[in-house]
């Protein structure tokens, strides 16, 4: 039991009568990279705010690094890096500004601050627009800004949602290389996206949620291997088989 | 460096990197302020403009007239022509003209009466009636002065004495009469301040600093819409940091621009002494601690930036009408009685002691404890009432 990192025990939430979670139950490894896949509404996004400490779940609790999200969230919040899905930044100042700023807040030091962040641009290939406005940034480059935040103060368990939403494919290769750069060093991330292939490519296991539950949860050449024979199947299969294809709202 | 303060000094570095915002916050004091100083500028009593036509010129009292009324401080003299006059008076572009005859001073040399003739459409207006009253009373002493120097005149005839010296005489015991009257009117001021500057400046300052409920109210909203409100909680940052942060900044940036206001008020107007100046800044500081933490009352229970603009327009419309900022409240009866919800009237009466009627902090010390009381229940209710989202802490 002490490779997990992340124990999420039995989590429901609702929302005006609307069950958004409703009995999420699953575990995380040290060092793993798990993923979270569902349609529009299935839950990722509330189950991501509860383990980050955002929502309190009507019932269940999560355990991170042995702390509990209900008892013990402020020694939580020193374990995390959360990565949203929206381009939550400062587009009035510089990435500089909003990475120290960022970095102050998780409780670095001034000198502490300055120095990861630029370590931290520099891994998202951004070292030398790190004095330029965000707000003059493409797509792209917003949101290896957006990752670059989250790692400020060395978090042992990153959550990425969805962090890959509309950018370019040079973006996007960035960002999976500096995850996958994460992954060696033994950070722990959990990781929801609605593209399959990233998926395959970078998550160790991955959790189907649907309506608020998780369907299925294994490898993904596991899941692969359960509708016929894995390398004629892709994850994306398994998945519309899972939920169905019927439009989401 | 604590965080409310890092907080505080993020929210001033936006607040200076978006340039457009900067000086256009910078710029609204001096611009309120020119629009004093051209409204007030240098006046402070009734200031009017007599309309003449002028049929006599070159007449000795005609002339002497003009140059009277000419010479007061509350008055300016135009002259026209006839003719222009009877037109503009027909197009009602001027109420009441005075008309000096042809004639008026050589009447008066003779002894004769002499008449000045007013034509006015209606009532001539509430301004061409004090006018015509201060012309009234010159041409009275004009006349007053004639009717003298002629009885004296008269009374000294054919003992040697020329006209000449006569008349020196007389102005000389008129000008002692004019300095040391043996009537006079004492006036007693019983507070408050004929001067506008003086009447409205307490009350422009408290609608600067009423300004920072709409932009603190905006604050933490924009925050949430930003997505960098539900990413600032999964950091060290507590909520109640968060605030106190976002108070001082709004607090310092309602303060510059109170500043501005004062110190140009100071320059131009004179009227602060280096203490009540002092005085009134520290009554402004407390009176934006006490509006930061209403404005974050509001942004805790406002969902978009539209609500919480539309509840802080709606919130200072109410403190202003019932904190009689710009005109004064009856001292009982209802609105007297809801006057008190009014935190604009706790600094209004705090502002005008200091600024109008000389007097100390100490002398405000009730309502500034008021006011510091507000400041420090809004921040503990607006923590309260604050949620990151529904359902969240």
């Amino acid at each position: 039991m002490t490779d997990k990192f992340v124990i999420a025990k039995n989590l429901h939430k609702s929302f005006n009568g609307h069950k958004a979670v409703n009995g999420v139950s699953f575990h995380v490894g040290k060092g793993e990279i798990f993923g979270l896949l569902g349609p529009n509404g299935a839950g990722k996004t509330t189950t991501i705010r509860i383990l980050s400490t955002v929502l309190q779940p009507d019932r269940g609790d999560v355990l991170i690094g042995g702390h509990s999200i209900r008892k013990n969230p402020d020694s939580v919040r020193r374990l995390i890096g959360v990565c949203p899905q929206e381009l939550a930044l400062y587009e009035e100042l510089s990435a500089m500004d909003n990475l120290v700023f960022f970095g102050r807040m998780v409780g670095l030091s001034g000198s502490e601050a300055k120095a990861q962040a630029v370590a931290r641009l520099k891994l998202v290939g951004l070292r030398r627009r790190a004095r330029g406005r965000v707000d003059k940034f493409s797509g792209g480059m917003k949101r290896r800004v957006n990752l670059a935040v989250s790692l400020m103060g060395h978090p042992r368990l990153l959550f990425l949602d969805e962090p890959t939403v509309g950018i370019d494919p040079q973006s996007r290769n960035n960002i999976y290389e500096t995850i996958e750069g994460l992954r060696s060093k033994g950070m722990t991330v959990l990781y929801t996206t609605h593209y399959m292939e990233e998926a395959s490519r970078l998550c160790d296991r991955v959790a189907i949620v649907d309506g608020g539950h998780i369907i299925a949860m294994d490898t993904p050449l596991a899941l692969r291997s359960r509708i016929g024979p894995p390398e004629s199947v892709t994850l994306e299969d398994v998945f519309l088989k899972l939920t169905g294809r019927s439009l989401r709202d | 460096m604590s965080k409310p303060l890092l907080v505080a000094l993020h929210e001033v570095r936006i607040y200076l990197r978006d340039k457009g915002d900067l000086a256009f916050s910078l710029l609204l004091p001096v611009i309120t302020f020119a629009l004093m100083y051209g409204a007030f500028g240098g006046q402070d009593t009734f200031h009017g403009t007599a309309h003449m036509v002028n049929e006599d010129k070159g007449g000795v009292y005609s002339d002497l007239l003009v140059e009277r009324l000419d010479a007061l401080d509350i008055l300016d003299v135009t002259l026209h022509s006839s003719k222009d006059a009877d037109a503009r008076l027909d197009r009602a572009d001027l109420l009441l003209v005075f008309y000096i005859p042809y004639g008026f001073s050589d009447e008066l040399s003779e002894g004769d009466q002499a008449e000045l003739l007013v034509k006015q459409r209606g009532n001539g207006g509430d301004e061409g009636q004090i006018v015509a009253s201060i012309v009234r009373s010159v041409v009275d002493d004009l006349a007053q002065e004639f009717h003298v120097r002629a009885q004296v005149s008269e009374a000294v005839e054919g003992e040697g004495i020329s006209d000449e010296q006569v008349a020196a005489t007389v102005d000389y015991f008129i000008a002692q009469q004019r300095e040391d009257p043996t009537a006079h009117v004492r006036e007693e001021a019983l507070g408050g301040s004929s001067d506008p500057v003086e009447t409205f400046l307490p009350s422009i300052l408290t609608m600067y600093v009423l300004f920072a409920v709409t932009l603190t109210a905006r604050a933490i909203v924009e925050e949430r819409r930003k997505g960098t409100l539900e990413r600032l909680m999964t950091t060290r940052l507590e909520v109640t940091q968060l605030f106190t942060g976002k108070f001082l900044a709004f607090c310092a940036r309602g303060l510059v621009q109170t500043l501005i206001l004062m110190l140009l008020a100071y320059a131009v107007f004179q009227m602060f002494t280096p203490a009540s100046f002092f005085q009134s800044v520290a009554i402004v500081v407390v009176f934006l601690a006490a509006v930061s933490g209403l404005g974050l009352i509001i942004a805790s229970v406002a969902r978009t930036e539209d609500q919480a603009v539309w509840i802080a327009v709606v919130f200072t419309m109410v403190m202003v009408i019932l904190g009689g900022t710009f005109f004064e409240l009856p001292e009982s009866g209802v609105l007297a009685t809801l006057s008190n919800v009014s935190v604009n009237t706790y600094v209004n009466e705090a502002l005008r002691a200091v600024i109008n009627e000389g007097r100390s902090l100490a002398d405000v010390g009730a309502q500034l404890a008021v006011l510091a009381v507000v400041a420090v229940v809004s921040l503990v209710i607006s923590r309260f009432l604050f949620k990151v989202m529904p359902g969240g802490r």
